[in-house]
């Protein structure tokens, strides 16, 4: 008998004659739904999460965010090959820099530039301050990851009002990675002091469009 | 691990005198605990949250053989090859197995309690494999040669100090007491060796059945690295991590960031199901889990199957003031405070623990927090009756015992020995107190006194006053 | 909360008391105090004088067999009917908690101790919760702050009443210490097998006391309060313990106690 088959020999002498498992999840759970705009209360979780919103019309806030990202010390901005939203706005972003484009393949492969790293989002919680991002359909992940500097563009009808909502849309066949992107990377490992950018993004940034 | 959990008391003695582990424990447990209970006053709906998250793994343990199969069926469905570890030497051959049969040479690895169980990087080291922790507390402490103290911040004892001297000493770094540049020293360190690991190894937080997802729940984004970036991908975890479906994720989502480390959520939760997909620009192209049963199955046959329910949010540790007092390391091995003392007897057998569930005053903070709401206390007064059933008390314990037990046995004798300590006892302290009492209560007097017996116990005095008998 | 069993809200209110082992070996005007206030309030107090101890000690350290037989005369010892009132937070949880996981395996004795352990008050609960005392009527005066034992808190969930009770002594400038939640580190047993963790543990709780300015410390266990005030002597602080009940009773009763 393999080690498999003796586990679960082992289990179910364990769990014994219990009844059905439950089939569906437990009546409740989710906290109500937060009442008034779910936008207005996404943009405080982002906040309070460590992000920084901008939101349009798109000339405002493309000034803004070329200081923020001349700030950090960003010199190199990419975004997905197949991103229309994130090429538009990078793009648009270079001469606020100047900044130079690169791609997630030539970060990935080790340059040291200051990068950051455009992308479309495509959902966000308000409940928690999420932006989500998935390799669903083939996209890449890259720009959240190993970029400096992460820009999110964050369409407003994609924001909902809780996690549930959101998982609904991925349960039936998931991607092989969903990511929930909650504000910068965090640690408090030395000393309990809050620091950002441990190994992701040091500045995560979500631009609220329409 | 190595156990040394029987040691407990002699190393916290040791931790009490530490001063540079009194000034690291004195700082960060009462903001984890602050910060805790802001986020949980945050939320109205925490209560029923947490009675939700308890009644979820109470049916998952009631059925984990059905849920596990799910899982595993799902899993495998989507790329994911599933292994099972009865013991730590099996999960540490089928580690090695992994690591010789994919070629790996360099792994980097993101925190994985379960793992530390088993002693998995020493059996990937034996494999010719070099394991980097890239969790940064995890990170400072592989460096330091130490194990970690605690379940979410495992470099919790170390200075600033400590931590630049580590980087200098083995990273060639220079000297600094910036921790945002030590933070900057590990994140450039640590980038390297996730670009070029081979495989990259995890553990899990929650097991989802009906997707056969894998979740990770981090704040420092080196899970989500380790889980994109190399070619492998190895998730060590425990049987008993497995929650239905996906839709109960985010009621355990409301609770593990907030018991934690008082945040709403953390900045990162990857929930990775299976190998790429055919066009995924990134993604492991191999997926390994790694299943430890390692005493599970026996505790989910018992009376403290309840324990495994743990998610392993520390909220217990932070809560706990003996954890508070001597810190992790103390209770000898992976899991420590209260959820060590009933956890560890019991994963490795109560003769070989048998110190752990006695450092506890049973004051029930632990239980007050724990998220899932496993009942602490109980288990840690179940623990000592045990510890009497299987002979491991000391014959002066248990002679003393029923000692007492037979002076209580009736109301005459007791007040006899009342009124005679009562006699003694004033004569010799003058209604002062005592300072030096014999052993066993001898600990008591070092530092504390002990008031005298008093000159007339009180059923006396009550009979005087009432002219009654009995 | 209010408790009722049935009996006539206007005639006397027959209680038991459970005066303790620790109480009447080391602070005897604990236990006469807590008859004084009962009886102010309108109990008839019967001091059965079969009890000896509940057995707590033998419980918490694992050794159900001593405890098993110490519950069993603790049962013995109190009447069928009425109220059962004890100045312990610890005493009273150890019979409403600890005996139904001591006779788990004996229905007619798990009865039995159900039964009881639906009857067993500690002093301040008792008195705001059932009787619903507003007003201790006590002379007590001084500048307090009050400690909540573990037991009397997260074993029993009062946190009110003995705050309710010392508000309302005009005497009494009450002020809460942080912390006050926090375990003293007496637990019994520990304080013998773990003493200087157990003496870490006082010390943080004296540091908060001290912070208050508080001239007395006051709790609803006496544990706790020899464990405290064994430090305070020790050192020589500035600050006397006392027991709720003795607070409660008030300066003129309860002077024949040594400790």
């Amino acid at each position: 008998m393999n080690e498999r088959e003796s586990l679960f020999r082992r289990l179910s002498a364990a769990c014994g004659e219990r009844g059905a498992a439950v089939e569906e999840p437990l009546p409740g759970g989710a906290p109500t739904a937060p009442e008034g705009d779910r936008v207005a209360l996404f943009a405080k979780t982002f906040t309070a999460a460590g992000g920084v919103l901008l939101r349009g019309p798109v000339e405002k806030a493309l000034s803004d965010l070329g200081e923020m990202l001349r700030s950090e010390g960003v010199t190199a901005l990419f975004f997905p090959e197949d991103d229309a939203a994130a090429r538009e706005i990078a793009e648009a972003l270079v001469p606020f820099g100047p900044f130079n484009l690169t791609t997630g393949a030539e970060v990935r492969g080790g340059s040291t530039a200051v990068t950051a790293g455009f992308r479309a989002a495509e959902a966000a919680i308000a409940e928690t301050g999420t932006i989500i991002e998935t390799s669903a359909g083939g996209k890449t992940l890259l720009p959240g990851l190993i970029a400096d500097v992460h820009v999110s563009i964050v369409p407003v009808a994609s924001v909902v009002a809780r996690m549930e909502e959101a998982l609904a849309a991925f349960t039936a066949d998931p991607p092989r990675n969903i990511s929930f992107l909650s504000g910068p990377s965090k640690t408090a490992d030395i000393e309990q002091t809050l620091t950002v950018g441990a190994h992701g993004p040091k500045k995560a940034i979500a631009l609220l469009l329409g | 691990m190595e156990l040394n959990a029987n040691a407990f008391g002699r190393n916290a003695r040791k931790a009490l005198l530490d001063k540079t582990l009194q000034e690291a424990l004195g700082r960060t447990t009462g903001r984890f605990q602050a910060h805790r209970d802001a986020a949980v006053a945050a939320l109205p709906e925490f209560e029923a949250t947490r009675e939700r998250a308890s009644r979820i793994k109470g049916d998952v343990l009631d059925h984990l053989d059905t849920y596990l199969a799910r899982f595993i069926e799902e899993a495998e469905k989507r790329g994911t090859i599933v292994h099972v570890a009865r013991d730590a030497a099996q999960a540490r051959e089928i580690a090695a197995r992994i690591a010789w049969e994919e070629g790996i040479t360099l792994a980097v690895k993101s925190k994985s309690m379960a793992s530390e169980e088993v002693s998995f990087n020493e059996a990937l080291q034996g494999a010719g494999v070099t394991v980097v922790e890239s969790d940064l507390g995890e990170f400072i402490i592989q460096l330091a040669g130490e194990a970690p103290s605690h379940i979410i911040a495992p470099a919790v004892h170390k200075t600033r100090e400590e931590i630049s001297l580590l980087f200098e000493r083995h990273l060639g770094e220079p000297r600094t007491d910036s921790i945002p540049e030590l933070v900057g020293m590990a994140r450039k360190h640590l980038r390297a060796k996730f670009l070029s690991a081979g495989m990259g190894v995890s553990g899990g937080n929650f097991l989802v059945a009906d997707t056969g997802s894998v979740v990770l729940v981090t704040n420092e984004g080196n899970g989500r690295m380790g889980t994109v970036l190399p070619r492998v991908h190895l998730a060590v975890v425990g049987i008993e991590k497995v929650i239905p479906r996906m839709a109960d994720l985010p009621t355990f989502l409301r609770l593990l960031p907030r018991s934690a480390s008082g945040q709403v959520i953390s900045s990162y939760v990857s929930i990775v199901t299976g190998t790429r997909r055919a066009g995924d620009p990134e993604g492991p192209e191999r997926m390994h889990l790694l299943l430890l049963d390692c005493g599970r199955s026996a505790i989910l046959e018992g009376k403290y199957r309840e324990i495994l329910k743990c998610i392993r949010c520390a909220a217990c540790l932070n809560s706990c003031p003996v954890y508070q007092s001597v810190g992790g390391h103390a209770y000898g091995w992976v899991y420590s405070g209260p959820i060590g003392a009933v956890l560890t007897p019991l994963l490795v057998g109560l003769p070989e623990a048998a110190a752990l569930p006695d450092a506890s005053t049973l004051c029930g903070a632990c239980a007050d927090v724990c998220p899932v709401k496993i009942p602490l206390p109980d288990f840690l007064l179940e623990l000592r009756s045990d510890a009497r059933d299987q002979g491991l008390k000391t014959p002066g314990e248990i002679a003393a015992m029923k000692g007492y037990a037979g002076v209580m046995k009736r109301a005459g004798l007791l007040e006899a020995i009342e009124r005679i300590a009562g006699v003694l006892g004033q004569f010799f302290t003058k209604g002062k107190g005592i300072s030096g009492l014999p052993y066993p209560f001898s600990g008591w007097t070092e530092r504390r006194d002990f008031p005298a017996p008093a000159a007339q116990p009180f059923r006396k005095q009550w009979k005087i006053k009432r002219g009654v008998t009995r | 909360m209010t408790y009722t069993t049935g009996m006539d809200p206007k005639g006397p209110i027959p209680v038991s008391l459970f005066f303790t082992c620790l109480a009447d070996a080391f602070s005897p005007g604990v236990c006469t105090a807590t008859v004084e206030v009962l009886e102010r309030f309108g109990a008839t107090v019967r001091v059965p004088l079969s009890q000896t101890c509940c057995g707590q000690p033998a419980f918490n350290s694992g050794n159900r067999k001593e405890a098993r037989a110490m519950a069993r005369k603790f049962l013995l010892s109190f009447p069928d009917d009425g109220f059962i009132v004890t100045p312990s937070g610890s005493c009273a949880a150890m019979v409403k908690h600890g005996y139904p996981v001591l006779f788990r395996d004996e229905p007619r004795m798990l009865a039995r101790a159900r039964a009881v352990g639906e009857r067993i008050f500690e002093l301040s609960q008792f008195l705001v919760d059932v009787l619903g005392v507003t007003d201790p009527k006590s002379d007590f005066s001084g500048k307090v702050t009050y400690h909540d034992s573990c037991h009397l808190r997260r074993g029993l969930g009062v946190i009110e009443a003995p705050r309710k009770l010392l508000r309302a002594v005009p005497g009494i400038e009450f002020v809460e210490m942080e912390e006050s939640d926090r375990c003293c580190g007496f637990g019994g047993v520990f304080s013998l097998k773990y003493p200087q963790i157990s003496c870490k543990m006082t010390e943080r709780k004296v540091e908060r006391i001290l912070a208050t300015g508080a001239s007395y410390v006051t709790s609803g266990d006496l544990g706790c309060l020899l464990n405290i005030g064994g430090l305070i002597s020790r050192i020589g602080y500035p600050v006397k313990t006392i027991h709720l009940a003795e607070i409660l009773a008030g300066k003129t009763v309860g002077k024949e106690d040594a400790g």
